[in-house]
Order: C-alpha cells, then structure tokens, then sequence
C-alpha cells in the first residue's frame, strides 16, 4: 500500500470526518443561540433571514474555491487531512505555503513521491500549530477585547459613534491593498513599469465591480430588492466568467 | 433608559456572558482536537510527528505567521463581534470569505457597529457561512471522483484562480461608493506601493494593515471635523 493510499485510508476519513461534523455542531448552536437572542432582543426576523440568506449565496463561490485547495493539496497529503485543514481555521492562501515550508524542513519536497508517514504527520503538526494563535488569542483576550471595544460611552452601544465610520474605513483600506496589488501587479509585476504583468485579476475585479453596480442600480432605481441577496454572488460568477471568456 | 430598555440590555449582557463562555469552551475543544489529531493520525499511521522537526519549522515559518495571527486578531475581532470572532477564528478563512461576508450581512441590514444588532447579524452571518463551506467541501470531498475533471478543467481554471478578484471587485464597489474621496487615497497609495515595490504582492494580506490604518486615519478627521461643525 502507498504512503497516499495509507494517507486516504478510512480511519484517517473518520478522525478528519469526526472532527469537521464537531464543528459543524459547534457552528448550528451558534446560529441557533444568535437567532433566538435576536428574537428575545426585538429584532425583525426577517432581517435575520436576509442575513443568513446573503450569507449563505455569498459563501458559495468562495467554498468552492477553498474546495480547490483541497484538490490542490489532496496530490501530497491525501484527501481527508486538506479537507479538515480547510474546513477548521486553515485558509486557502496559508495552507500550501505552510505545507510546502514543513515539507522542507523534514527534508522533503511536497510530493506523492516524496512523503513519508512520518513526514506527514509532522507537517500535518507543523500546519496546526502554526495557525493556532488566533484561537488562543480569542480564548484569552475576547472577553477583554471586545468589551473595551464596546467601552462604556452609551453612543458607541447604539452605533452613534467612531466604530462604524472606523469599520467600514478599515474594509476599504483592505479592498484598496487588494485592488492595489492587482493594479501594481499588471504595471510592474514583469519587472518595474513593464505593464506587461497579469491582468486578468484587474478584468475580473472590474467585471465584478460593474455588474455590483449593475446589481445595485436595479435593487435602488427598480426597487428589486430580493437581488441584494444575490448581488456579489451574481458579480462575482460574471467576474470569473470573464477570466474564463479570455481565456488566462 | 426606559424598562423595556434595560429588559433588553440585561438580556443582551447575558447573551454576550454565555457566548463568552461557550466560546472559549469550543475554543479549546478544538485546539485539543487539532493538535491531537496528528498524533492520532500518527498512531495510525505507525509513526508520531518528529517534534525536533516540527520545532525548526515553527522557527523557520511560524513565527512569521503568529505575528500575522496578532494582527489578524487584533484588527478583525471589531468587525466579527464576540460570537463571530470565536466562530471566524475557529473556522478559518478569513480575509477571503468571513470578513466580506459579515460585511455584507451587516450592510444589508443597516447594522450599526457596536450595537447588539450588530452582534446577532456578525455570528449568524459567520455561522451560516461557515456551515456552507463545511457543506460543499465534504459534498465536494464525497464526490472528488465525478468532481475532479470538472475542477481542474482548464477551461474553468482561470475563474477559479481568480475568486478574490472576483470578491474584491464587487466589495470596492458597495463600499468605495460610500465615500469615494476616502478610498481613493489609499487605493492611490497602495497602488504607488505595488508599482515601485512589485515584491510586495506576495505580501498583501500584510499591506492591509498600513492601508486600513489610512483609512481609519482619513475618516477620523474627517469624522471630527464633522462632529465639531455639529457642535457649533
């Protein structure tokens, strides 16, 4: 039997297996505590569905992608080790990185040919504990945390105050570092003010932020407003579509 | 503050005491798991992890990323709330989905930040999108055979090497529009960056932190200017 043979083997689906189904559970009681908190708090409910309903169109694309980062991983280190990492904590830019860094340290590249069992396991070590951190922080600090977030000026508590303007400041800085890199990508990426670098990340974000607006003008002028629900899966698909359509 | 008001906000006090609670309990629940499983794995598999070379590693490249973790930590637990914070952290996937999700959630409802509102939405938008992704992966892991021509068909690369564009893209626009003069200084800046350092692409998820300190920084100003003319 082979390394990745043993590497998918049934008892390895049901350790992964067992752990995702836990935080599956861990994630419906969540849900369900915030719905009926919402509920004894006076809230619409049907804002809470339009939440959990946007949520749940917007999380399709991008799962599917991370589900390629299973596939991606799944060559080297089997399928069900990729797919827990995926599904708890991992994220699909960290996960091949920190793969292919603890591959090199146990001396190998990562590769079917290559991996040992120990070498696994300790990759597979190296890979949890490298991204733990944020869980830690979370259990030691939160409550501090988020109650000095909240502070004691009542204005705050009723999102009169800085925390929204700061929010929303904060989201925009991290699309402008996005947006930025695809930008400095196509104009330097093949050496500096080449404009010969990839520029079907630019195409595709402005594909997608054309059909938002799009998306948007028939939700606020033509007043449909069910399509809020589905505007950034809908420009999203029309964005990767133009990736396909040129074909890069 | 009237009855129904304070009703309300003990309510809320002890909504956010439990969620602290359960968090942190699931919080260890599955860093136990986590760490554990490589090991069990490793007894299945007949070999444990070389600790020596798992420590060299976390030298080599951990560090790197617990300082990421810090930052990350500090600089998204505003936008999650308590309940999304415990839930994003253990879930993953982060500035390409749980950020952006609760995002919109919040936007779509008018949440304001801080508010309990704000904390109901963030952890059923977080715990709705981590639900699906547990979803599609273990349909996508069930079927892999049938799935797998389809994924990595060449026609269909280009879209799916290009998701976060795709995200990001149709984000700029709900939120550049909000204000336009505020984003486009960052946008700006960082674009400047990324031409004369090109290096620095395969840095981007730590450049969000001088640009999201920008903007925080613009709209400070310009968020005191307009609570002095108020005053006045």
């Amino acid at each position: 039997m082979s390394v990745l043979d043993q590497l998918n083997g049934s008892g390895l689906y049901l350790i992964c297996g067992g752990i995702v189904l836990i935080i599956a559970v861990i994630c419906v009681i969540f849900l369900v505590r915030a719905w009926r908190a919402g509920k004894a708090l006076g809230m619409d409910t049907v804002k809470m569905k339009r939440a959990i309903t946007s949520s749940a169109t917007f999380s399709l694309l991008p799962s599917v992608g991370i589900l390629l980062g299973v596939l991606a991983l799944s060559g080297s280190l089997g399928i069900p080790w990729p797919w827990l990492r995926l599904s708890v904590i991992g994220a699909l830019h960290y996960e091949t990185q920190v793969a292919s860094a603890a591959a090199e340290q146990v001396g190998i590249t990562l590769s079917p040919e290559a991996m040992t069992t120990q070498a696994f396991s300790t990759i597979a070590l190296l890979m949890s504990v490298c991204i733990m951190w944020g869980m830690i922080l979370t259990t030691i600090f939160n409550r501090k945390y988020v109650k000095k977030l909240q502070g004691k000026d009542p204005e705050k508590k009723t999102g009169g105050g800085f925390g929204d303007p700061a929010m929303i400041a904060m989201f925009i800085g991290m699309v402008s570092a996005y947006l930025g890199s695809y930008l400095g990508g196509f104009v330097s990426g093949n050496g500096r003010f080449t404009f010969s670098g990839d520029w079907t990340p630019l195409l595709v974000a402005a594909v997608a932020a054309l059909a938002m607006a799009g998306f948007t003008w028939l939700a606020e002028k033509k007043h449909w407003e069910w399509l809020d629900n589905f505007s950034i899966a809908g420009s999203m698909l029309l964005g990767m579509l133009s990736a396909v359509l040129v074909g890069h | 503050m009237n009855t129904n008001q304070k009703m309300n906000s003990e309510k809320y006090e002890a909504y956010l005491k439990a969620t602290h609670r359960l968090g942190r309990a699931v919080s260890m629940l599955t860093l136990v798991m986590l760490l554990g499983a490589p090991f069990l794995i490793g007894g299945l598999l007949g070999t444990m992890p070389d600790i020596g070379a798992a420590a060299r590693g976390f030298l080599s490249v951990g560090l790197v990323w617990t300082v990421s973790s810090i930052v990350e930590y500090l600089v998204y637990t505003p936008m999650l709330g308590a309940g999304g914070s415990y839930l994003a952290f253990i879930t993953g996937n982060l500035i390409n989905m749980k950020i952006p999700c609760a995002m919109n959630a919040r936007e779509l409802v008018d949440a304001k930040a801080g508010t309990p509102e704000n904390e109901v939405i963030s952890t059923l938008s977080i715990a709705t999108s981590s639900l699906v992704t547990i979803v599609v992966l273990a349909a996508g892991v069930a079927l892999m055979i049938p799935l797998r021509p389809v994924l990595e068909s060449p026609t269909l690369q280009p879209a799916f090497a290009n998701v976060v564009p795709a995200l990001f893209g149709a984000m700029a626009y709900k939120y550049f529009r909000k204000d336009v003069r505020l984003a486009a200084v960052p946008l700006l800046c960082m674009t400047l960056l990324f031409m004369f350092v090109p290096s620095l692409t395969s840095s981007t998820s730590f450049m969000i932190i001088p640009s999201g300190a920008l903007a925080i920084g613009l709209s400070w100003l310009k968020y005191r200017k307009a609570r002095k003319e108020a005053q006045q």
